[in-house]
């Protein structure tokens, strides 16, 4: 009998067969373009620089990124996107609480929320460029509320507080999209189990805290290394209302900068390469701290389990529930 | 599709073959004889005399959208035709304009079906005459238009500039006047004098706007450090490159540092607008039209847009920078687009295009109603106050030097004259938090500029 023929011949041709073709396009479209880059952030070149012109520089543009005083100091700027990416998790999940439970209008707040995503971020750029203009969208609506003009910063040119207008923008435009993907999250939580909770005289924080949170935890884990990841890379808010002016240039736009203004190739593909490094350090760090978080919090469970019958059963239904 | 690629290419290739046949055929001495009986160039025709029964269909591609739309404030496109057709009755124009020209009509050479007339985009000098018609000779040109010489390749001329611009100062004034600002500033002392008198005159009024936010508005001050700060034509090009510290203060009011310190200190005194990183470029047409703004640093190509933002087009005027070297004032003066004739058209086509050309050059009145300087050799037909000032056009880079502005400029990381808003945008920032004076700021430049020279190998004197 020929190979081929045989089932498991014929499984094996038909799963190559299928795999070939994302796999090559994976390659062509994300790996080999990444060896390029990679290769380019070892030699000195711009974009029109003939390949045999291209002067081997070794780890000179590695030095370059960790030595030049803008490259860093942009990415202290990402602290303040990763403080504003916690508080719109938290917002999202505190709004996606309320919002799985009967609220009048809910669908409706749902889709306001949500909105924002779905506005491109040029759009949302200009849009911000105006909220935030001296005297304009903001400041008169601040003034109606009682503020004085006099003592209002200017909210981009200041630069104890551009930074934060920016983080601003950013979630204003995201937490609606975290929100529906909680939302999603806890539609899936067994409704029982809040029933039987209610019924134990569970109040809502603690409902929350027993039963939402733990079923959800995955999908919270993503959004937040999602979002670190994110303001990590923070580009559009700062490239589109402030071009990176008034010290609000994060590591993106300095590496645009660098590659496209002054056309040091091999210096802006070095700090992606590094920008990458660095990602990947947050991401394992996330999923440790993770790790170590949420088994303590299965750990807690089980050692009230122990001590309290109800708890433990209902632990067991939430189980059975995942599964 | 393919086919039919495939069927135009052998169409195309018989009709060369043929074209080729016939050429061989004929007296290959009379061909050019011939030519020259009747087909006329540029300095040959006359005006209103020649070609006046020519029967021809031209298309005609620019740039120049909102010359097509009813509402432009000045000419428009179907005015100077009809203008046209009363001297030509027979040649019809076809006006196709793109709002993405520069891109567009590199496409369009490259597919070899492209218009009668058109603005010759950046292509090499050197395949100039495999798509354009010679006007003539750079020497016969000479004495017919100024800027012969911008798309000359080995003696020929193949363009004739649409208009040409400056670089000065776009002001409103009926705001320097009512402020009591009766004389042009020519020095920046003056200058700054001026804005203040505006800003103590009206406070609402901003005196000078930035244009921050919009990032190449910020670049632009970089064009007057060169002529218009040292009435060096080779500033740019060549001093600058062997210059040790160019951005120095040379005390007298001159050379970069006088350009950048009228920005800095318009900046530091509150003669700027109050908040500049929200900066809006398309409102502020209409705000110094209205007289809210008294003057922006653009190039002349900018004036008639602000003339055309509102209705108040004759308090806009255009004046020198203020810069004055040893007595003198100096302007940076270059072509804009330049018409070319396409060489591939049929021959009474391509006739009725140079009238055409020639036409819209000396009749039609397009770089004075653009507000440009004029082409037309030896006239002074402009709007532009520019009596008082030496125009001068940049010398190009010496031989072997073409590349090195650009690669001081990737190593600097000044980027002069090369997208370096970033760097102007920071003499703002600085001007306004007073951090860093600009002394302080132009020593690093400087720092940065050495470094450039000696990781390039240029010489310093």
């Amino acid at each position: 009998m020929k190979w081929h023929k045989t089932r498991k011949g014929q499984q094996a041709i038909v799963i190559v067969c299928f795999v070939t073709v994302p796999l090559l396009l994976l390659m062509l479209f994300t790996y080999i373009p990444f060896g390029q880059m990679v290769q380019y952030s070892f030699f000195k070149m711009n974009y029109l620089t003939p390949p045999d012109k291209r002067e081997f520089v070794g780890f000179k543009n590695y030095i370059d990124v960790f030595t030049r005083d803008d490259c860093f100091k942009a990415l202290k700027l990402s602290a303040y996107y990763c403080v504003g990416a916690l508080f719109q998790l938290a917002l999202a999940l505190f709004l996606a609480t309320i919002l799985s439970f009967k609220v009048k209008g809910g669908n409706v707040f749902k889709g306001m929320m949500f909105f924002p995503y779905l506005i491109s971020g040029i759009a949302i750029g200009f849009i911000f460029k105006f909220f935030y203009t001296r005297g304009f969208v903001f400041d008169s609506i601040l003034q109606m509320i009682g503020f004085d003009l006099e003592n209002l910063p200017y909210w981009l040119k200041d630069q104890r507080v551009n930074n934060w207008s920016l983080v601003a923008t950013s979630v204003w435009r995201y937490f609606g999209q975290n929100m529906v993907l909680f939302i999603g999250a806890i539609m899936s939580v067994d409704a029982e189990l809040y029933e039987a909770a209610s019924l134990d005289g569970a109040n809502k924080l603690q409902q929350f805290r027993h039963i939402i949170l733990p079923s959800i935890k995955t999908i919270v884990t993503l959004n937040v290394i999602l979002s670190i990841t994110g303001s990590l890379s923070a580009f559009e808010p700062p490239y589109v209302i402030t071009g990176g002016g008034n010290g609000t240039g994060t590591y993106f736009v300095i590496m645009n900068e660098i590659a496209h203004v002054t056309q040091k190739v091999g210096l802006a593909s070095a700090m992606a390469v590094v920008l990458l490094i660095i990602i990947f350090v947050c991401t394992i760090l996330q999923k440790a701290f993770f790790k170590y978080v949420f088994r303590d919090a299965d750990s807690t469970d089980e050692s009230y389990s122990a001590k309290k019958a109800r708890k433990s059963r209902m632990r067991l239904g939430r189980k059975e529930s995942g599964r | 599709m393919k086919l039919k690629k495939l069927s135009s290419m052998v169409l195309v290739a018989a009709i060369a073959l043929t074209g080729v046949a016939c050429g061989k055929s004929g007296d290959e001495t009379q061909a050019p004889a011939a030519k020259s009986a009747g087909f006329k160039q540029y300095a040959d025709i006359v005006l209103g005399e020649d070609f006046t029964d020519l029967e021809a269909e031209i298309s005609f591609f620019n740039n120049r959208t909102d010359l097509d739309s009813e509402d432009y404030g000045g000419t428009t496109w179907k005015e100077y035709i009809e203008e046209f057709n009363k001297m030509y009755p027979n040649i019809k124009v076809n006006v196709i304009t793109d709002t993405n020209y520069a891109e567009d009509a590199k496409t369009h050479l490259q597919s070899g079906d492209y218009e009668t007339v058109m603005l010759i985009p950046a292509i090499d000098k050197a395949d100039l005459s495999s798509y354009f018609e010679s006007y003539g000779t750079l020497d016969v040109m000479n004495q017919q238009i100024n800027y012969a010489d911008h798309w000359e390749y080995k003696g020929e001329v193949y363009g004739v500039p649409s208009t040409a611009t400056c670089q000065g100062i776009v002001y409103n004034k009926r705001v320097f006047e009512e402020a009591g600002v009766t004389e042009i500033p020519t020095t920046p002392d003056a200058f700054i004098e001026a804005l203040q008198k505006i800003k103590d005159h009206d406070s609402s009024i901003i005196p000078l706007y930035t244009n921050y936010a919009a990032g190449w508005t910020m670049g632009c001050w970089d064009d007057y450090t060169g002529i218009s700060a040292t009435g060096d034509e080779a500033f740019t090009n060549n001093t600058l490159l062997h210059s040790t510290d160019p951005f120095k203060d040379y005390g007298d009011g001159t050379h970069p540092y006088a350009v950048y310190k009228i920005l800095y200190d318009a900046v530091a005194k509150g003669l700027t607008e109050e908040d500049y990183s929200t900066t809006d470029w398309e409102g502020c047409k209409g705000m110094i039209n209205r007289g809210e703004i008294g003057c922006m640093v653009l190039g002349s190509w900018a004036y008639p847009q602000m003339e055309a933002a509102g209705e108040n087009a004759a308090d806009i005027g255009y004046m020198p920078f203020p810069i004055t070297v040893d007595g003198k004032q100096y302007a940076l003066a270059g072509p804009d687009y330049c018409y070319g004739v396409n060489k591939n058209a049929p021959e009474d086509e391509k006739q009725a295009g140079m009238v055409f050309v020639k036409w819209m050059t000396e009749k039609s009145g397009f770089a004075y109603n653009e507000d440009g300087l004029p082409i037309v050799a030896g006239s002074t037909e402009t709007k532009l106050q520019f009596d008082t000032v030496t125009l001068l056009q940049e010398t190009p880079a010496v031989a072997g030097e073409e590349d090195l502005l650009n690669q001081l400029n990737a190593e600097s990381e000044l980027n002069y004259r090369a997208g370096g808003d970033r760097r102007i945008q920071l003499i703002i920032e600085h001007a306004a938090m007073g951090d860093m004076t600009l002394d302080e700021i132009v020593a690093e430049w400087n720092a940065a500029w050495t470094a450039a020279q000696d990781a390039c190998g240029a010489e310093r004197n």
